[in-house]
């Protein structure tokens, strides 16, 4: 974390004196965001029922929580903290994909099970976002997928929805 | 003496081989990523969370624990060597420490904080030992107001106390408040913000959320840099510090041990507090101030003693009140309650086991420490050249299999990823995710408490003024409050001047 801290101070700090003023409302983008929460989660528990002080309900706790979102996002909406922001790089796109092959490993993962899509994502973050050569990653990805698997379903019990792969290795054995 | 019958209950749970193994497993794990840069105990435990909930729980306990402070140990040696602190406390450590380095004295700044921080550590012990009993026995006459009072200071202490800016922080200490209350009524049973998803009725799972806040917003993160890893190109030679060392730096020890004892047992204290106010008080002590900056060793045995000192103390809250006071104790108290534990006043008399065998344990793992970290420091120093490419994908892939475990339920898998991006954006906007995850884990004990001193009196907020306890904490809060609200306007002007002269000083950022 503390790394990120310095990281992001260095990165931001030219920035507030040149372009305060012209790119304000970027730094306000989150505040928003956090007010919006708060005051939808204010009438969220408003409507749960507050109860009596002596008595409460289920939406008084929510409701003093809530409240107290609403302020700090609000302060920060008049006041915007404008260091410590990172800017955009043209990697930040990268994320993008490192995100949907997140999304697409958990809908493979549901529906055939752990082998395939663990040696996919590996090899893709590998060989991709780790810019490693073929070999290595190919060798990484068979092999970690093997020592997750084993770790994870042989030793520790866990269990993967069924799988492909491993099932039919198994079905093959037991023939 | 009592405490001696209790220590050897805890050293004859702690030198169970079992125990032993998971000693020197928490302690090696905890001093590889300590001087992994990017990967800190936080993370660490989040992602080893789910593992340790098919281990016993003296055992679970025992090795986390021996990951944070081992952390506290490896996050210096980056400091020196490399500029680039491990872990928020180690950031002090940089001052000085990389100097040494530069000045071809890498060896006895690495020796003498491995030196300071078992001192500082068994120190801390030693008076976790003999204090605990008796702080427990006044802790259960501790009422639910006074738990109140004394979460709320925790939480404002960390979020003004953390890096980067306090409202922020505040911000979202009260969005980790709001994401706790997700799940049935703890009284009623009623439903609150589930949106008619029967997974979320027994609400987030706090596995989950730190895993993604730490774990994949990390790794997401990480993605967009591309420098590499530095090498490291200086020879570590004379680790054993010289008799002038040992005689420049004993009063730092000693001033660094006692220091970081007192802050870790405040709610809020322990680890960044702790170096920051020892480094002020070494170079406020010195003779000639400049020195400090330089290269001087006092700069890093104090600071690193200190650090050590308060993150083992941090767990007399924890352990006695039930209450953790930063975010790494946060985990742990998570990890107890995943084992059915809660702890509390009363942990020391139900399971004297965990709470006597946990600290015994402490010593066992301190001195592991020096060894591992004077003689062997070789061999984590090579741990540099993993590259973080193939750390950051395996990584993930434990995150992302760990967090099914839990449950067997791909929903869980959802919220890390969710979670993840949004502790991405949180990286990318300054928002720290720590007061975020320390007030999921407050959240429902805070609740409790608060229904609970509504209930007893009789409605009226009239009960945290006529508690004393809690009286002096929303007290001296108010104090403190205005007084910062005061001299807020003079610190603005202060600063434009000051930001104006170092902006290339990019270390300042973090006394924000």
């Amino acid at each position: 974390m503390s790394e990120d801290t310095l990281e992001a101070v260095q990165v931001a700090e030219p920035a507030p004196f040149a372009t305060a003023g012209r790119y304000q409302g970027r730094f306000r983008l989150v505040p928003v965001v956090l007010l919006a929460t708060g005051v939808a989660a204010v009438i969220g528990s408003w409507r749960l029922g507050l109860g009596e002080l002596t008595n409460p309900g289920p939406g008084l706790w929510p409701l003093v929580v809530s409240i107290a979102v609403s302020i700090s996002a609000a302060i920060l909406i008049v006041i915007p903290d404008i260091e410590a922001y990172e800017k955009w790089t043209r990697r930040t796109t990268l994320l993008v994909g490192g995100v949907l092959s997140l999304v697409v490993f958990i809908l493979l993962f549901t529906a055939i099970g752990f082998v395939v899509p663990a040696f996919l994502l590996l090899l893709l973050w590998l060989r991709v976002f780790g810019e490693e050569s073929w070999r290595l990653a190919l060798t990484l990805a068979g092999g970690g997928t093997a020592v997750f698997y084993v770790g994870f379903a042989v030793l520790l019990g866990v269990p993967f929805p069924d799988d492909i792969v491993a099932g039919t290795i198994t079905r093959l054995i037991g023939m | 003496m009592d405490a001696f019958n209790n220590l050897g209950l805890g050293f004859s749970v702690a030198f169970e081989p079992m125990n032993l193994l998971f000693v020197f497993v928490g302690v090696v794990i905890g001093t590889a990523i300590g001087v992994l840069p990017g990967l800190g105990p936080t993370a660490t435990i989040a992602l080893l969370l789910p593992i340790t909930y098919t281990m016993d729980a003296t055992s679970a306990v025992i090795m986390l624990a021996g990951i944070y402070y081992g952390s506290m140990y490896g996050g210096t040696i980056t400091s020196v060597l490399l500029r680039i602190p491990g872990e928020a406390a180690s950031v002090v450590t940089t001052f000085d420490g990389y100097q040494m380095t530069k000045q071809g004295r890498a060896g006895p700044a690495l020796g003498i904080s491995a030196i300071g921080s078992f001192i500082g550590g068994t120190v801390a012990i030693i008076g976790l030992t003999f204090l605990a009993p008796v702080l427990a026995q006044v802790a259960v006459a501790v009422g639910p107001a006074s738990y109140v009072a004394i979460m709320v200071l925790g939480l404002f202490l960390v979020t003004s106390l953390g890096t980067g800016s306090t409202m922020k922080s505040l911000c979202m200490a009260a969005i980790g408040l709001l994401l706790s209350t997700v799940g049935q009524d703890p009284i009623t049973g009623t439903a609150r913000f589930t949106f008619g998803i029967p997974s979320l009725l027994g609400g987030f799972d706090f596995v989950a959320i730190a895993m993604g806040l730490f774990g994949v917003g990390q790794l997401l993160h990480s993605l967009e840099r591309t420098e590499k890893a530095q090498a490291i190109t200086t020879k570590i030679k004379n680790i054993w510090p010289s008799r002038k060392d040992f005689r420049d730096s004993s009063g730092a020890i000693a001033r660094g041990s006692l220091l970081g004892f007192v802050i870790g047992v405040l709610p809020g204290g322990g680890g960044v507090i702790s170096s920051l106010a020892s480094y002020a008080l070494e170079k406020r002590r010195a003779k000639d101030p400049s020195r400090f900056g330089n290269g001087a060793i006092e700069g890093v045995a104090g600071p690193e003693t200190a650090n050590n000192a308060s993150s083992t103390s941090a767990f007399i809250p924890l352990l006695i009140l039930g209450i953790p006071s930063n975010v790494v104790l946060a985990m742990l108290y998570g990890a107890l309650l995943l084992q059915g534990i809660t702890p509390g006043p009363s942990l020391i008399e139900d399971r004297p086991d965990i709470f006597w065998g946990v600290i015994a344990s402490m010593y066992i793992g301190n001195v592991m420490l020096v060894i591992l970290n004077i003689p062997l420091i070789g061999i984590f120093i090579q741990m540099l050249r993993v590259r973080t490419g193939i750390l950051a994908t395996f990584a993930l892939m434990v995150v992302m299999v760990g967090v099914y475990s839990i449950n067997n339920n791909p929903f869980d898998m959802w919220v890390v990823l969710i979670f993840g991006v949004f502790g991405w954006i949180m990286i990318k906007t300054g928002f720290d995710p720590g007061p975020l995850v320390l007030a999921f884990i407050l959240g429902p004990i805070l609740e409790r408490s608060f229904r609970q001193s509504m209930l007893i009196s009789d409605g009226s907020f009239g009960i945290f003024v006529t508690d004393p306890i809690s009286a002096t904490i929303f007290g001296a809060l108010a104090v403190s409050l205005t007084y910062s609200f005061i001299s807020r306007r003079r610190r603005v002007k202060a600063a434009q001047t000051l930001s104006r002269e170092c902006l290339g000083n990019g270390v300042s950022g973090v006394f924000h």
